[in-house]
């Protein structure tokens, strides 16, 4: 097993990876680690983001909120700005994985790992969120849906460390779904999974709507068809049942050991079927 | 007597320091260093691993083996040896029935997981090499994938030399007038369908450790078995057995994959190869997955037909199972499924045939529940369909149908002994969660299908009218005045250990604290039989009770001698001590031990338990592989079952099961094992599918092979109609296997309520169910 280093800054962590031969960075290894068991990848020294000013900082300003990379997926979703503000994301965080993988496991990591099951993409999609790479150069930023360009894929360049995510706060009023389809309840890897933001007026139809689904495309899948339909309807069993069409014309699903591309088409229409309205006093309840 | 099992701590009414009693339950004394993980398993044990051993697996399923090149291997720096079939002495032939699978292959690989070569090497790292290293030559032959290719004609044949082809064993049992009775009946109900693969998955992978010094092999390992695999090794290997011994140290976990050789042989040549050196080896999870037996996949088709009145009246059923390239027990299983097939019911008209076939598929082997849990799938739900077709509620049909003491089974064997089917089902009726299934049923939120199945199931104890179910207890009061069981069957993981310290404990009127345990150990143990076949505490607890009597009567005259008493029932047994009553004078054990020469100190007993002596068929091999038993189990499951129609998830929200074990040694013991069972069987329900194509393994680890998480399982109610068994120790019978038999058959009855639909193949993952959904009724 190769060395692992601890830079205590993000300038020293950089020039570690310019100066190093073969380097990987090392979040919580939950993805790395078994990478490296399995072969796949054969780092020749690590660089950890354990010991870095500032690396697991979650901060809210007014109108947005910021996730450095390194922060733990744990503390993510017990943050009260993330629970305010970023439910969705925090639905997410909550089945992922088990309490082990989430104490471990950080947001940078699961961003990296690029996977279209990855379960914190899709909200960070529905959430519009942005994403900063620190590289000798400075700083880049661009939407995380840029960032992703394939399974496993990124635009991150050599030398370059993910060194947050932020999004801006979405508006008050605004509902937060987020459903995971897996094998079973807990360490899951999903199946489909859909995260969904929506803001229903007092009359019930609904402005602004974001929607994003797991594993049924090689990165996060959105349908602004399915969205527009939606906008400005109310979300009956009927109008939820159109936009589910829409949403299984959208998706680009692959059959696999887990699940056939027919039941992922299905489930990732099924899905929205959730969304509906709940009877006065009810609430959306989850699988 | 019904006694309800509460979940929760046990154990708080009783000191630890006090004497166990029969019937209270008592926490395990091996719980703390299983909680605290300072037990010491196999791979745990101290004794220095100069070399560790690991196999050349093929890769591929069937093909001629030409040659293996070893030579870049062996030239490795830190490679001790390289071994093939060459370096083989004895017969290089393994199996518990047939001997038909090689140690290392020398002729014909049959499976991806079969052994080319052995390597020994200095450390991880340098095996890993040198396993990379080796390479083979092979003519490709064409593999057969299922049980139907397996029976096709013109199938390419696995074993030459097996007389029967590709059919490793095959069988039927005929009663009354057999297929002719289905003219008599006004109803017919049949169902086909097909019950997956199941892997172990035990937390504990195959391991162990061994040294060949002073002309002697010493094996420890992880297993069920260890006089069997003493005398398998010495066989394979070409010893004789006096030169090996076997020790078998708590396993993390066994459910019938440990059930014959897994690392032993391995490690034996492993050794022999190295004089003087220890030798480990540890299967990763992943060649345990490739490598190590599983639950045969099965294919059923049933046909019951009834009376008009709803009473069984015949019955058809075959049953098929993939044992893959090797006995392994498959012939057994084979048995052990078509003595069930019928269930727990009376219906005086049956034929039952099944056949047990090779293929290249991994190897089918022993698994918790051993070919009933395949058989109860088609027989409960045929049941339901039957219950539907006459217009009787499940309920109904079961108490109308159920075996009665005296009755005989479908398979023909007449049932003398405690027979509580029908009070587990009565039990059932009369507790809220059945009582109250309607209401449930009604309130099924959006987007969902409720349901409720019932089961049955009955399970034999022991290996059947000719295989000997035979234990030896030891039992010792050392000289410092302690007591120590010699127990030579393995604990792998069920708390049989802790159930001969409870018995002991009893019997001998001492705290649990003061007996000690010899765990299983070929040279210090006496035979005990396999830790299987829901015999284990059941044959072993005979034996020490026979033991206990003996050695304590020895104390006690002993003492009565030395004193001049006339009346040995004058001394007691108390925590430490001799008591005399009348005088009130106590003896330290010690000094009584000091008394006695070693030999008096220790006691021996064997018991064989009870066999069934019905001719229920001419078959001699049939009989040889277990057919009929003496004493069932029974037990009956109940489930309410939630369907999410939008993903295919199905919920399991509440579990009942009424059992019939005899009477209980220690509740809390049965409780773990109905847990466990129902778990694992949930599992065999819902989620876990041991996936191949080509013979090759799909579902290679834990992240693709579902095993249900404690989210997925049900609080479980748990009832306990304590029958006395007659032959049973304290009235007990087993209830290691009963609890796994009905919770598939469960499942599927409560999701047909539900939707009105039945999966023709299982398990009913999601992607199943949403399909099953999707189908036209
Ligand atoms: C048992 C188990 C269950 C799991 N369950 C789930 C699940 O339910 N859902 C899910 O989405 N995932 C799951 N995962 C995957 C994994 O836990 C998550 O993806 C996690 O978020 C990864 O974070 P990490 O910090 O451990 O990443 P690491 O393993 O440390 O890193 C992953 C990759 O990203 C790179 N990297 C990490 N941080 C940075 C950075 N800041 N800049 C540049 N590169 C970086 C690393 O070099 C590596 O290539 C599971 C994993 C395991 C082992």
């Amino acid at each position: 097993m190769a060395d692992v280093l601890f830079p205590v800054s993000l300038d020293q962590a950089l020039d570690l990876l310019a100066k190093t031969e073969a380097p990987a960075v090392l979040a919580g290894g939950t993805d790395l680690l078994v990478q490296v068991r399995q072969g796949k990848k054969t780092p020749g020294i690590f660089v950890s983001l354990d010991r870095i000013e500032g690396a697991q900082e979650i901060l809210e300003t007014e109108t947005e909120i910021i996730i450095r990379a390194g922060a733990p997926l744990a503390r993510i979703m017990a943050h009260p700005a993330i629970r305010d503000h970023g439910s969705v994301l925090a639905q997410a965080l909550a089945v992922l994985g088990s309490p082990q993988i989430r104490n471990m496991g950080t947001l940078g990591g699961n961003i990296m790992t690029a996977s279209p099951a990855g379960d914190s993409l899709p909200p960070l999609y529905a959430l519009d969120a942005r994403v900063q790479l620190a590289g000798p150069e400075g700083f880049r930023r661009m939407p995380v849906r840029d960032f992703i360009q394939g399974p496993g894929k990124t635009a991150l360049a050599p030398g370059e460390i993910l060194w947050q995510a932020n999004f801006t706060k979405p508006a008050p009023g605004t509902c937060h779904w987020f459903e995971k389809v897996g094998q079973r309840t807990a360490l899951s890897i999903s199946m489909v999974s859909l995260a969904a933001l929506f803001r229903p007026d007092p009359d019930g139809r609904v402005s602004k709507v974001s929607l994003a689904w797991g594993s049924v495309g090689p990165t996060i899948v959105e349908s602004p068809e399915t969205e527009t339909f939606l906008l400005n309807k109310p979300l009956t069993r009927e109008v939820l049942a159109g936009a589910g069409d829409l949403a299984r014309q959208a998706v680009r699903p692959i059959s696999d050991i887990r699940a056939t591309a027919d039941f992922r088409r299905q489930v990732a229409g099924n899905l929205l079927m959730r969304l509906e309205t709940p009877a006065k006093g009810k609430r959306l309840t989850r699988y | 007597m019904n006694t309800f099992l509460k979940t929760g701590p046990h154990g708080t009414a009783h000191p630890e320091t006090a004497p166990p009693q029969i019937g209270l339950s008592q926490p395990r004394p091996d719980a703390a260093a299983k909680i605290r993980g300072t037990e010491k398993f196999t791979i745990d044990l101290p004794g220095k691993d100069d070399l560790w051993a690991g196999v050349k697996r093929a890769g591929i399923p069937h093909a001629r083996l030409i040659s293996i090149d070893t030579e870049k291997a062996r030239a490795l720096p830190g490679v001790a040896a390289v071994l093939t079939h060459q370096d083989i002495q004895g017969s290089n032939r393994q199996g518990v029935v047939r001997q038909d699978q090689p140690v290392l292959v020398d002729d014909r690989i049959r499976h991806c997981g079969d052994a080319l070569a052995l390597v020994v090497a200095r450390d991880k790292t340098a095996l890993g090499k040198a396993l990379s290293l080796i390479t083979f030559e092979a003519e490709v032959l064409p593999g057969i994938f299922s049980i139907e290719e397996a029976l096709a004609e013109g199938a390419p044949v696995l074993h030459p030399d097996h007389e029967t082809g590709n059919i490793l064993l095959a069988g039927a049992l005929t009663q009354g007038q057999g297929l002719d009775a289905f003219k008599a009946c006004a109803w017919e109900v049949t169902i086909s369908l097909t019950v997956p693969v199941q892997e172990h998955v035990c937390l504990e992978t195959e391991c162990g450790r061994a040294i060949f010094k002073d002309n002697r092999l010493f094996i420890t390992a992880s297993t069920q078995t260890p006089f069997r695999d003493r005398n398998e090794t010495a066989q394979a290997l070409g010893l004789s057995q006096d030169r090996v011994q076997v020790t078998a140290p708590f396993l993390g976990g066994g459910f019938g994959g440990k059930d014959g050789i897994t690392v032993q042989t391995l490690l034996g040549l492993a050794a022999l190869a190295c004089p003087g050196k220890h030798v480990a080896m540890v299967w990763d999870r992943e060649e345990s997955f490739i490598a190590s037996p599983k639950r045969h996949r099965a294919n059923l088709s049933y046909r019951l037909g009834l009376l008009a009145d709803g009473s069984f009246h015949a019955l058809e059923a075959r049953a098929d199972f993939d044992t893959g390239p090797y006995d392994h027990l498959g012939g057994v299983v084979l048995a052990l499924g078509l003595e069930h097939a019928g269930g727990p019911y009376a219906i005086p008209h049956t034929h039952i045939e099944g056949r047990a076939v090779y293929t290249n598929n991994p190897v089918g082997g022993a698994f918790r529940g051993f070919g009933v849990p395949q058989v109860t799938a088609a027989m409960e739900q045929v049941v339901d369909l039957a219950a539907k077709r006459v217009n009787l509620s499940p309920m109904e049909i079961r108490l109308k149908n159920c075996l009665t003491r005296g009755q005989k089974a479908p398979a023909g064997n007449t049932l003398a002994r405690s027979t509580g089917i029908r009070e587990c089902l009565a039990a059932v009726a009369a507790h809220p969660l059945w009582q109250g299934a309607g209401a449930w049923l009604k309130k099924a939120p959006a987007h969902t299908l409720r349901g409720c199945g019932l089961a049955c199931a009955m399970h034999g104890m022991g290996f059947g009218p000719v295989v000997p179910d035979v234990a030896h207890a030891k039992l010792e009061l050392t000289a410092q005045g302690r007591f120590r069981v010699y127990c030579g069957v393995s604990d792998m993981g069920q708390g049989n250990a802790a159930t001969f310290l409870h018995i002991a404990g009893d019997l001998l009127c001492q705290p649990i604290d003061n007996i000690d345990l010899i765990l299983p150990d070929t040279d210090q143990t006496l035979p005990c039989g396999s830790s299987s076949a829901s015999r284990t505490t059941f044959t072993f607890a005979h034996a020490l009770t026979r033991a206990a009597a003996t050695l304590k009567e020895r104390i006690v005259r002993r003492a009565a001698d030395s004193l001049m008493v006339d009346d040995p029932e004058e001394f007691t047994l108390v925590p430490g001590e001799l008591r005399h009553l009348t005088s009130g004078r106590a003896f330290p054990l010690a000094v009584m031990a000091g008394f006695m020469n070693p030999d008096e100190r220790m006691a021996v007993s064997r018991y064989r338990a009870p066999t069934a002596r019905d001719h229920v068929t001419d078959n001699k091999a049939l009989k040889m592989h277990g057919v009929p038993h003496a004493i069932f189990s029974y037990t009956v499951h109940f489930a309410r079952v939630e369907i999410d129609t939008l993903t295919g998830g199905i919920r399991v929200d509440r579990y009942l099961a009424a059992t019939d074990c005899g009477r209980l040694i220690n509740p809390a013991l049965v409780e773990q094992q109905m847990h466990g069972a129902i778990a694992q069987g949930l599992g065999y329900a819902l989620f876990e599918d041991f996936l191949t194509e080509g013979g090759q393994t799909l579902t290679r680890d834990l992240s693709t092979y579902i095993i249900p998480g404690a989210l997925d399982l049900p609080p479980m109610e748990l009832i306990s109609v304590a029958t006395r068994e007659q032959d049973g120790p304290f009235g007990m019978k087993g209830v290691g296997e009963v609890g796994i038999d009905a919770p598939l058959a469960c499942v599927a009855n409560a999701v047909a309520d539900a939707c009105g639909k039945r999966p023709g193949t299982w398990p009913l993952t999601r992607v199943r169910m949403l399909a099953l959904l999707k189908e036209k009724p």
